[in-house]
Parts: structure tokens; C-alpha cells; sequence
């Protein structure tokens, strides 16, 4: 009996080929890196028990960390949005489009980007939120 | 022929099903902790905004949503990596999960003794 012919959803690894694989690729250092940020985010917020907090925080206002903190919103996008993606592979979503929908989710985290660097700028220019 | 879809996922089935649903809970909580944190006027970072944030009951719901969504989240993807690489055994892999979950439920515990006063 002949096996029926398998296709897997270029979303992981084993397919390194094209847009699946550069997806794939940056899903992972992008999740590497909000792994690291999340276990250094809980460490240093929960120095409020210790009236450390205060200072901390102090320390990270300068535009320099403001602009840190708009790279981070980069790989939070691109993970949330790429993760979108994989889990419409995961339900059979668009496996023959992946790549459109790659382009789309893009678009997204473009999107969505401008918004928060319009948000940054403005909290660098005037030190106060966009919504008051 | 209509093509058989099968999932590239070697973690277990509740490994798969658990980052899944912690996927879809941090979005929704990680879009209202960054537009409450960031768009907001609220003043500077200090002990005295945060603690006044999160004296609203939905605020700290949000946050150890994300504590736990988040550590289980990172922390299983993580293990999905490292998998790939050094801890291809099922002793190994064993080993990992074990350490990881130390690690998390320590990352728990800090987290939630931070927000302590506001969940009692």
C-alpha cells in the first residue's frame, strides 16, 4: 500500500526553504529574546517589594532606552503576528497561501509598529502619553 | 489525492495544546497591559502610579494572567528550541522539563509575592 503524499506546513523546522524558513528563523530569535526580557521584566518590577523600584525606573528614562524598548515592540509584533499565522496552519488556515499570509501578518507589524513609534516619539518630545 | 496535513510539533500533545491557548490569552492581555502602560497618560514610573493602577481589580487580573501565560509560554517555547539542539533524548528532554519548571514556578512565586498585596 502506498503512503499518501504528506504535506506539512512550512512553519517549522525541517523545511528550510524560502519565506517558511526566514519566518521560522526570526519566530525563534525573536521568542528567545522575550523569553530573556520577561524573566529580567519580573525580576525588576518585583523590586517594588524593595523600594528599589523608583530609581530603577529612573535609570531607564533616557530616549536611549525608549528606543531599546521600541526594538522590543518589534519581536513582540513580528512573534504575536507570525504566531497567528502558525496557529491558522495548526486549524489547516491557508497552508497553500502561508506566504501571503506571512506578507499580510507583515503589513500588520508594520502597521502596528508606526502606531507605537508615533507613541515613543511622542513620549521622547513631551515625556507624556498619547492619550490623556 | 487530498494531501495528509501533519504538525512538525515533537512536544506532546498538552505541550502543544497549553502554548496554543496561552498564545491566544497573551495577545488579548499583552495588547491591554501595552496600551494601558504605554498610550496612557499616567504619569511617571513610580511605586506610587503602579501601586495606584493597580489598586483596579481588573489590572492586577491582567497581570497574573500574563505572569502565568507568559512564564509558561516562554519557558515551554524555550524548551521547544533547546529540544532541537543538546536535549534530543527522552532523558534529556526530561532533565529540561524538570529545570524548567523549577524555574518557572520560582519566576511565579517572585511575581506573585510582587503583587501580593493587591490579590489579598
Amino acid at each position: 500500500m502506498s503512503r499518501k503524499p504528506i504535506e506539512i506546513a512550512n512553519v517549522g523546522a525541517g523545511l528550510w526553504k524560502a519565506t517558511g524558513m526566514w519566518a521560522w528563523l526570526l519566530f525563534r530569535i525573536s521568542g528567545l529574546i522575550l523569553v530573556f526580557y520577561l524573566l529580567a521584566h519580573i525580576a525588576i518590577i518585583s523590586t517594588g517589594q524593595f523600594d528599589k523600584f523608583d530609581s530603577i525606573m529612573k535609570s531607564f528614562d533616557t530616549p536611549v532606552l525608549v528606543l531599546l524598548d521600541l526594538a522590543l515592540v518589534v519581536a513582540v509584533l513580528y512573534h504575536a503576528l507570525n504566531g497567528v499565522r502558525i496557529i491558522l496552519m495548526d486549524f489547516g488556515v491557508g497552508i497553500k497561501q502561508h506566504k501571503a499570509i506571512f506578507w499580510a501578518a507583515m503589513a500588520v507589524v508594520v502597521i502596528c509598529f508606526a502606531v507605537f513609534a508615533w507613541v515613543a516619539f511622542t513620549f521622547i518630545a513631551t515625556g507624556k502619553g498619547v492619550i490623556s | 489525492m487530498k494531501a495528509e496535513v501533519v504538525s512538525t510539533y515533537r512536544g506532546g500533545m498538552w505541550s502543544w495544546l497549553f502554548q496554543r491557548i496561552t498564545a491566544v490569552l497573551l495577545i488579548v492581555c499583552l495588547a491591554i497591559h501595552l496600551v494601558l502602560t504605554h498610550f496612557a497618560n499616567i504619569g511617571e514610573l513610580t511605586t506610587d502610579n503602579v501601586a495606584g493602577r493597580l489598586a483596579h481589580a481588573g489590572f492586577t487580573a491582567v497581570d497574573i494572567i500574563l505572569l502565568a501565560a507568559g512564564i509558561f509560554h516562554a519557558l515551554n517555547g524555550l524548551r521547544m528550541v533547546l529540544m532541537d539542539y543538546w536535549f534530543t533524548s527522552r532523558s534529556r528532554a526530561m532533565g529540561l522539563s524538570i529545570v524548567l519548571w523549577v524555574v518557572g514556578l520560582a519566576a511565579m512565586g517572585y511575581g506573585t509575592w510582587a503583587l501580593w498585596p493587591w490579590i489579598s
